[in-house]
């Protein structure tokens, strides 16, 4: 279980969530937030690819965000 | 980032791009008044096919990138190469935002006439619509009008006209102005 933090400052809610659903098929994901983060907690349905998951993901996130603009 | 791990890369700047390795990633802390956001997402993108990027905000005016490499890197030469492609890729998004910010009028302007360009010629519709009215063409001041319509040579029906609109009194005196002079001569 890895807990990502995403700054609100840089990434967007709605790339976090888009990306939670495209990856649910290779992890599992709980979703919380603060004032400053998105918070995500990761856990992979295979550990084996643990590392290759989470990395994946975070740029996944980063992509998305990117695409809409980024943060405005 | 912790100075604990502080970088032996000790050529490049710290002032501007600390940096933090560790076995198989770095991680940066880059001013954000030196680099805005869109340039951070820029680099940040060209590197997403070679690295895992995070990025976070460890306090204000302050962003820290991390790139961790996703094939194993066996050499620090390799992260510091890294760091320092990420950095010039990131001076360089940089600069492209200050320019595009700066010719952003221009830019616009040029796209808008490019886009009408290619819409082509008006069809036979678009003429049909088209507003030919001269409402739009306001001239108090006769600028649009011929020097001939202006001061040119009037017609005789033109100056008959002339004529009977002036006022019974002042024909009068103009007639007698007239014939004053005639005597004169």
């Amino acid at each position: 279980m890895t807990e990502l933090r995403f700054p609100r400052e840089v990434y967007v809610g709605e790339a976090v969530d888009e990306a939670v659903k495209t990856w649910s098929r290779f992890a599992e994901f709980e979703l919380s937030e603060t004032d400053d983060h998105w918070v995500v907690t990761v856990t992979p349905k295979h550990e084996a690819a643990a590392r290759q998951i989470i990395g994946e993901f975070g740029n996944f996130v980063l992509g998305l965000t990117i695409d809409r603009g980024g943060v405005s | 980032m912790s100075t604990d791990n502080q970088t032996s890369f000790t050529d490049i700047p710290e002032a501007v791009v600390s940096v933090a390795a560790t076995d198989r990633s770095v991680s940066m802390v880059v001013d954000s008044e030196l680099y805005p956001l869109q340039a951070v997402y820029g680099a940040s993108y060209i590197f997403i096919d070679r690295c895992y990027v995070f990025i976070d905000r460890p306090e204000p005016g302050k962003y820290r990138v991390t790139l961790t490499a996703k094939e194993s890197v066996e050499e620090a030469e390799a992260l510091r190469q890294l760091v320092g492609e990420y950095a010039n890729e990131l001076l360089s998004c940089a600069w492209r935002h200050q320019v595009t910010q700066d010719n952003r009028v221009a830019i616009e302007t040029v796209t808008v006439q490019a886009i009408a360009g290619a819409m082509g010629e008006p069809s036979l519709d678009d003429l049909a619509d088209f507003d030919f009215t001269d409402e739009a063409l306001d001239d108090p001041l006769g600028i649009a009008q011929s020097w001939e319509d202006k001061h040119g040579r009037k017609s005789p029906a033109e100056k008959e006209q002339a004529k009977a609109k002036v006022p019974e009194g002042e024909a009068a005196e103009a007639t007698e102005a007239a014939s004053t002079e005639e005597a004169s001569a």
